[in-house]
């Protein structure tokens, strides 16, 4: 896409290719990841330090907050694990493999983006999927992700007192205390926050710089490609041309 | 000594307890608070009070090593009708440094005679750490280790009761950086039978209960991983506190002081750690049932959970101190200044970004065609 950016005056956008990349699944996961970590945040640093304080004799403060977290969480669970289930089912954007820079193109591609941050180049390379940098990225969150589901799961378990789950979680507290587990959970919070600022910056900013409509591709599944790109890409059949 | 406690050795419980002057109205109260510590049907205490009755008298013998007696103080200072009075009346306690009369050698004997007489027959209880480090020599008695001892003593008792959080895991003497090598008696003497009662001090009701278990029963009460009695230590001290509902209405104390904490709000903001501690303070409580620590105004500091003085501390705020980061530095302020710098990071990025845009070239006419990114790739 180099070409992309550039080249709305020499090739006009109207060639480009309009391919159906996020399919429904990836966008709903991803929307109800978003929603989940935005409450599970709030949630979870009101159970740390409980900023508002009650007075009437009516208020269920904590206990609403509480029920709320424990719930999204088990939303952010089930959203989750669907989309692992998409790694397999889902088209080749939404593939195990874009998360973790197997090739060597991917690699290269990888060193690319990471010097176009780093302003060592002027451009960014183009994707039609996940740019590496950004896949690896993901793969990471993944990862916090299912620290945060371990270690809230264990820390229910303390409360809950379930057999099914003591005996899927138990462990754990014998492992790690549970208030170093308790610091994990809570600590982790913070990288999705530090995640979520840079994660906004860097899709305005490639949306821009590439103009395939990146932003509003999380939103329709749809983004405009080069025809070079693609054919580079290999794409053929599965791309819905418009 | 032995002159003195051969004779009641051969009396049956019932026949103690009435040499003593403890009448059966006193007797049957304490059958039903041990039923009802032990969390049996009220039905039980009938089998109880005659199995107490019938029994013949075990022999205990109580070791101390690296602690501060706070274990035995907490079994004495119960007052009338009195558990300790119970217990003390209940077994045969016959080697008890705090209590005994003996000292010197005189005790030593009594130790050594006990065991001799009553191998595999005699319950051990054991109160403190013991100390490891350098072969045992930061806790010795008459010129004998700690583990020396233990390891004796312990091997031939029928069961060994481990009192307070030193001789379960080995409490502040383990903690850290813990320089005598302090551990608890499961770890210090392995392949011994042992029923933790963790705590700071244990709660004498529950060792009292663990023991009318035993006596009625014939076995030990069902304990959790960490071989302590369930009964006592199987639900979160959160989940039986009276102040639960203004935790969950959201009505916390601020300050110590203030208004909140005179009206008996929650004291999870003061650090209290009743949300992470199994124990069954809230309903057995101390000094005969009058109060627990949350009850009197504090918050719970969770002493009957696993390492406690190095997990559950700062005692006043909710989590850890995270390691690396000197002294006092909560998780929330590290948390915040990550975020804080990234944020810094993206808006100098941004910056950066919009100057680059100024003197960029076009991007057909730089070196960075898109051949060139696949260039480097397979095809
Ligand atoms: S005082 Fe402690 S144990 Fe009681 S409800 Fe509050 S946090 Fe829980």
């Amino acid at each position: 896409m180099a070409s992309g950016t550039v080249n709305a005056r020499i090739r006009p956008e109207a060639s480009w290719v309009r391919v159906y990349v996020w399919q429904l699944p990836v966008r709903l996961a991803h929307w109800i990841l978003v929603g989940c970590l935005v409450v599970l945040s709030f949630t979870g640093i009101y159970i740390h330090n409980p900023f508002i304080v009650a007075v009437s004799d009516r208020s269920w403060v904590m206990g609403t907050m509480r029920f709320i977290h424990v719930m999204s969480g088990f939303v952010l669970i089930s959203a989750l694990i669907w989309r692992f289930y998409w790694f397999f089912a889902g088209n080749r954007w939404a593939r195990w493999d874009q998360f973790v820079p197997f090739t060597k193109e991917r690699r290269s591609a990888m060193k690319n983006m990471m010097e176009y941050y780093g302003f060592l180049r002027w451009w960014p390379a183009p994707q039609v999927g996940h740019n590496p940098l950004a896949g690896a990225a993901y793969c990471a969150v993944f990862g916090l992700l299912i620290i945060e589901i371990l270690t809230g799961l264990a820390l229910f378990d303390n409360i809950l007192g379930n057999r099914v789950l003591h005996s899927f979680i138990g462990w754990l507290t014998l492992l790690i205390n549970l208030q170093y587990l308790r610091m994990i959970h809570f600590g982790i919070m913070f990288l999705f926050g530090a995640f979520l600022i840079h994660h906004v910056y860097s899709a305005i900013l490639i949306s821009k710089e590439e103009r395939s409509g990146l932003m509003d591709s999380i939103f329709t599944g749809y983004k405009y490609i080069s025809p070079a790109r693609l054919s580079r890409e290999g794409v053929g059949e599965r791309v819905e041309r418009h | 000594m032995s002159d003195v406690c051969l004779p009641e050795d051969k009396l049956s419980l019932k026949d103690s307890l009435t040499v003593r002057g403890i009448n059966r109205r006193k007797f049957l109260k304490f059958c039903s608070t041990m039923v009802a510590t032990l969390a049996l049907p009220p039905k039980y205490v009938a089998q109880v009070a005659t199995a107490l009755s019938n029994v013949k008298r075990p022999i205990l013998v109580w070791l101390e090593f690296s602690d501060c007696a706070g274990n035995s103080e907490s079994m004495l200072r119960a007052t009338s009708p009195s558990i300790a009075e119970m217990v003390l009346d209940l077994l045969s306690l016959e080697y008890h440094e705090v209590l005994m009369a003996g000292s010197g050698k005189y005790a030593d004997a009594v130790l050594q005679r006990v065991m001799r007489e009553n191998d595999g027959k005699y319950i051990a209880v054991v109160e403190g750490a013991i100390p490891l480090a350098d072969g045992g020599v930061y806790c010795t008695i008459g010129g004998r280790t700690a583990i020396d001892i233990a390891t004796q003593v312990c091997k031939g008792a029928l069961a060994t009761i481990a009192v307070g959080a030193c001789a379960w895991d080995g409490g502040i003497v383990r903690a850290n950086p813990n320089p005598t090598g302090g551990v608890g008696v499961e770890e210090a003497v392995p392949g011994i039978k042992v029923v933790n009662l963790g705590g700071c001090p244990h709660n004498p009701a529950n060792t009292a209960a663990v023991l009318t278990h035993y006596l009625t029963f014939n076995e030990m009460p069902a304990l959790d991983r960490y071989s302590r009695p369930l009964f006592a230590y199987g639900r979160v001290i959160h989940d039986q506190c009276e102040r639960r509902a203004h935790y969950d209405a959201g009505r916390f104390v601020q300050e110590w002081g203030d208004e909140g904490h005179r009206r008996g709000w929650c004291l999870y903001k003061m650090g209290c750690k009743g949300p992470q501690a199994t124990y069954n303070c809230p309903t057995v409580r101390w000094n005969d049932a009058t109060s627990w620590p949350v009850k009197s105004g504090h918050g719970c500091i969770s002493c009957a959970s696993p390492r406690f003085w190095d997990t559950r501390s700062p005692f006043y705020n909710r989590i850890p101190d995270v390691a690396g980061f000197g002294v006092d530095v909560p998780v929330s302020e590290i948390g915040w200044a990550l975020t804080g710098a990234v944020t810094a990071a993206t808006l100098a990025h941004g910056i950066g970004q919009a100057i680059r845009t100024r003197f960029r070239p076009p991007q057909e006419a730089t070196a960075e065609t898109e051949a060139d990114v696949s260039l480097t790739g397979s095809s």
